[in-house]
């Protein structure tokens, strides 16, 4: 199974892309996505229903969030009142060590994306204040990242027997499934997404020459 | 290049499109003209020694230049749109003298207001999308 775990829809606020229009990009262009997880900025989408485009489209399409620490910007999956009650989504300098510990606490995941980016990404706070313990898994391919910011965090990876995904980083239409992680086996809702990732059972993936391509 | 076809009008477009692709002129001289037509002669637009070092790649070509190298894909298209609206993030600089491909895709339609939403974006040459954003265009 091939999901895009990073993508911003109209609800973040540089994001230019409504879902229904993700939706209808993958099957007009026939991409070979059976899915999208929405990682908007700094909050969590508890309003927006997609069951019905999920149906209309065939496509499974989760909700999460992507939070700002000290050590960069991390994605959350499985975002619950729990969570939210102890993490303040707003703020840009959460402690990513908190944000790891709580998330874990709650049953949710916490995962550093786009590690190689300057400034938001783990791998240059890393250099100069070291690991953080409690980092399992960490986006390795990145759609808006440059191609060395990529290998950055792969290297970060396995030097340290991280797991590996992968997502578009999609704020417009066209860019969804840019990269993606490939799931071993199928997953239908949030819960199942975080038992696979846990168990390390996905690897980063992006689309060349017609087929998923993993650069590990 | 994957549709050579002038737009005429709205029943001309299909949700998916892509828009012929441009490569722009972003030279030195052209950057300078449209500096010097605009009141942009800043360094940072016209000297790439200086530029770099102040920290930055060389020569960036002007926020607004790219902006308009983006509505001139628009209209290379359909000559005879109106762009309602211009939105563009600058992720990160356009250099002076590089050769940047600029890209458009149909990516929703409105049948009743017989409008488009286009994503665009300048890339360069390593396929990198330093410019992006997206248009509402009337046909």
């Amino acid at each position: 199974m091939i999901l895009d775990l990073h993508s911003h829809s109209i609800v973040s606020d540089d994001g230019r892309a409504k879902v229904e229009n993700y939706c209808q990009w993958i099957r007009r262009k026939a991409l070979s996505l059976d899915g999208f997880v929405l990682t908007e900025h700094r909050l969590y989408d508890d309003e927006s229903d997609y069951r019905s485009l999920e149906d209309e489209f065939g496509l499974l399409i989760l909700k999460a969030s992507e939070v700002e620490t000290d050590y960069g910007h991390v994605l959350v999956f499985g975002v619950n009142e729990d969570l939210r009650a102890a993490l303040d989504f707003s703020r840009v300098d959460l402690p990513l060590q908190e944000v790891l510990a709580q998330a874990q606490g709650c049953g949710a995941l916490a995962i550093p994306c786009h590690p190689g980016r300057t400034r938001v990404g783990m791998c240059a706070h890393i250099e100069t204040r070291g690991l953080v313990e409690g980092v399992r898994i960490i986006e390795t391919l990145n759609g808006g990242s440059r191609g060395e910011e990529n290998a950055t965090a792969l290297a970060l990876a396995q030097e340290n027997n991280y797991h590996s995904t992968g997502g578009s980083d999609s704020h417009i239409v066209s860019h969804i499934g840019r990269c993606a992680t490939r799931l071993a086996t199928p997953v239908s809702n949030m819960d199942d997404l975080i038992t696979e990732l846990e168990a390390g059972r996905c690897e980063a993936v992006v689309w060349e020459s017609e087929e998923w391509i993993s650069p590990n | 290049m994957s549709d050579q076809k002038v737009v005429l009008g709205y029943g001309d477009v299909s949700f998916g499109d892509e828009l012929p692709e441009v490569i722009p002129d972003v030279s030195m001289p052209m950057v300078r003209r449209f500096g010097e037509t605009t009141g942009m002669t800043y360094w940072r637009f016209t000297d790439h020694e200086k530029a770099r070092e102040a920290g930055l790649p060389g020569a960036i070509v002007p926020g607004i230049m790219s902006q308009g190298i983006l509505v001139s894909l628009i209209h290379r298209w359909a000559p005879e749109a109106s762009v309602l609206k211009i939105d563009t993030i600058f992720r990160a600089p356009v250099v002076v003298d590089s050769r940047p491909t600029c890209r458009g895709v149909v990516t929703d339609m409105d049948d009743e207001k017989r409008t488009v939403e286009l994503d665009l974006t300048l890339s360069n040459e390593e396929g990198e999308t330093r410019v992006l954003g997206t248009a509402l265009v009337s046909l």
